[in-house]
């Protein structure tokens, strides 16, 4: 019992797709299950079939073959009767197995035809963008490696890749999903359980693949609405030497909204200290982390484009001051 | 020691077939860039210009920083990149400090840090040796990259 218990401990936890919080998650769990209750009641037949091979050869050691009663001109009779029971066996698993797979294909795309709330998130060499609909200007409300959903609202994600391909995968919520560039893939997700989850890119994307996380959060449509309005706010304008500094270099490729820094190559910084990682799932959001990041990012995560930008020390201290203040 | 014909003609293919390996070599230490470039020989350069991963990631930044808003496909005079003549002189240490210093207002030597200055003068450098080919591929896979102020996403 304990190993089953440390075994099982490994398929709950924030990443699985064995601990399904939402209804996609849930119809690949449950063909999941039919394929492994599936196949390993084929494998048990199988080697059940090897074993008692097994025994009857050591039980008749010693025996000439040739006279076994069984044996009628050369052909085995019972062979002849059971192999066609086994081999019918094996067809109606997978007969099960194709079924179980056409109905959780039909199960995933069931929310397809009706209108369902838009999130882009495109995918970069190593971070997500991450885009929600403003229904105030019809533009769009940016924010970089979280994703929040609401709690039973159907969310489609809108998948794009703005350089090599890469995977979106948060296996609590649903399957994964290429980002192709030059494509628009379209994920249907309906998150069900409240809670923090993690995603992780599932394509092979370059040095820093492994870091290429986000952050998920599914709420109640209540906390979903007062997060999203949080989001759509501009930042305070900018002023002390933190803002002067990181409007004369860190501007250029980021966007501080109200602040006027207007860059589109790197994540929106809007409000980047309400995350709860940083440098995508690299770091965890703190104030220290924030410096030490700005200080070397190419020592935390080697390759990234993101340059050291040589701030003296006082500047490097002011911008993760004022980064920091960005809620 | 004797090294029969065979063997030697395998070292030869090994090292030919191997030798285009180095040009995309992606090196994860410290960056070799931190300061400008010091004279037209100084030894940073070969490791900037012949590195097609270096050179390309210069051509990121060229977008990411909007370059590309003056620079664009069919620029003509000083704003053409591709034709070879350099008005402050082709050295690296001279296109480099054009970058930097030669574009008023917009300031690059303060807003640029130093190893994005080496990339991108590794790629302005190389776009005289661009086929239109070469160009219209380039176009084609840097079409979803965020272009200055600018990201329509990459899909139009």
């Amino acid at each position: 019992m304990p190993t089953a218990g440390l075994l099982l401990a490994g398929c709950a936890g924030p990443q699985s797709a064995l601990d399904p919080g939402g209804d996609q998650a849930h119809a690949l769990f449950s063909l999941f299950g039919l394929m492994l209750w599936v196949s390993g009641a084929i494998y048990a037949v199988v080697l059940a079939g090897l074993g008692w091979a097994l025994w009857r050869a050591w039980r008749r050691r010693g025996t000439d073959a040739r006279r076994d009663a069984t044996l009628v001109g050369g052909v085995d009779a019972r062979l002849d009767r059971t192999l066609p029971v086994v081999a019918g066996a094996i067809v109606l698993g997978l007969t099960v197995l194709i079924t179980g797979s056409f109905f959780a294909d039909r199960a995933l795309f069931a929310t397809r035809a009706a209108p369902a709330l838009e999130v882009r998130v495109t995918g970069h060499q190593w971070w997500w963008r991450v885009q929600y609909r403003d229904r105030v200007s019809d533009g769009w409300i940016e924010t970089a490696n979280e994703l929040h959903l609401p709690q039973g609202v159907t969310v489609r994600l809108v998948l794009n890749s703005a350089d090599v391909i890469h995977s979106f995968w948060v296996p609590n919520v649903a399957g994964k999903l290429d980002m192709v560039p030059g494509r628009t893939n379209r994920l249907d997700v309906t998150a069900r359980r409240p809670g923090w989850y993690r995603g992780q890119c599932a394509e092979f994307c370059g040095t820093q693949h492994a870091h290429m996380a986000f952050a998920v959060k599914v709420e109640p449509p209540a906390a979903f609405r007062a997060w999203l309005a949080a989001q759509a706010a501009p930042a305070a304008p900018a002023e002390g030497r933190g803002a002067a500094a990181f409007q004369a270099t860190c501007a250029a490729c980021h966007a501080i909204r109200g602040a006027g820094a207007a860059g589109r190559a790197g994540p929106d910084l809007t409000h980047v200290a309400a995350r709860r990682t940083l440098a995508a799932g690299a770091l965890t959001m703190t104030r220290g982390n924030l410096q030490g990041w700005i200080a070397q990012p190419k020592a935390i995560k080697p390759g990234t484009s993101m340059p050291a930008i040589p701030l003296t020390p006082a500047d490097a201290d002011a911008v993760a001051t004022y980064l920091a203040t960005l809620r | 020691m004797a090294i029969g014909r065979g063997g030697a003609t395998t070292a030869v293919l090994a090292a030919l077939l191997l030798a285009a390996c180095g040009r995309e070599a992606r090196d994860i230490g410290p960056s070799l860039g931190e300061t400008p470039p010091r004279g037209g020989s100084d030894p940073r350069i070969p490791y900037y210009q012949d590195n097609v991963y270096q050179v390309a990631q210069g051509g990121r930044y060229f977008g990411w920083y909007g370059c590309v808003a003056c620079h664009v496909e069919g620029a003509v005079g000083v704003r053409d990149l591709g034709d070879g003549r350099w008005q402050h002189g082709g050295g690296f240490d001279q296109v480099y400090a054009a970058i930097a210093r030669r574009h008023g207002a917009l300031n690059y030597a303060a807003r640029i840090p130093a190893e994005p200055l080496w990339q991108l003068t590794a790629y302005v450098r190389d776009l005289p040796q661009h086929t239109p080919e070469k160009r219209r591929r380039l176009a084609i896979d840097q079409v979803g990259e965020p272009h200055g102020r600018s990201w329509s996403g990459p899909v139009r």
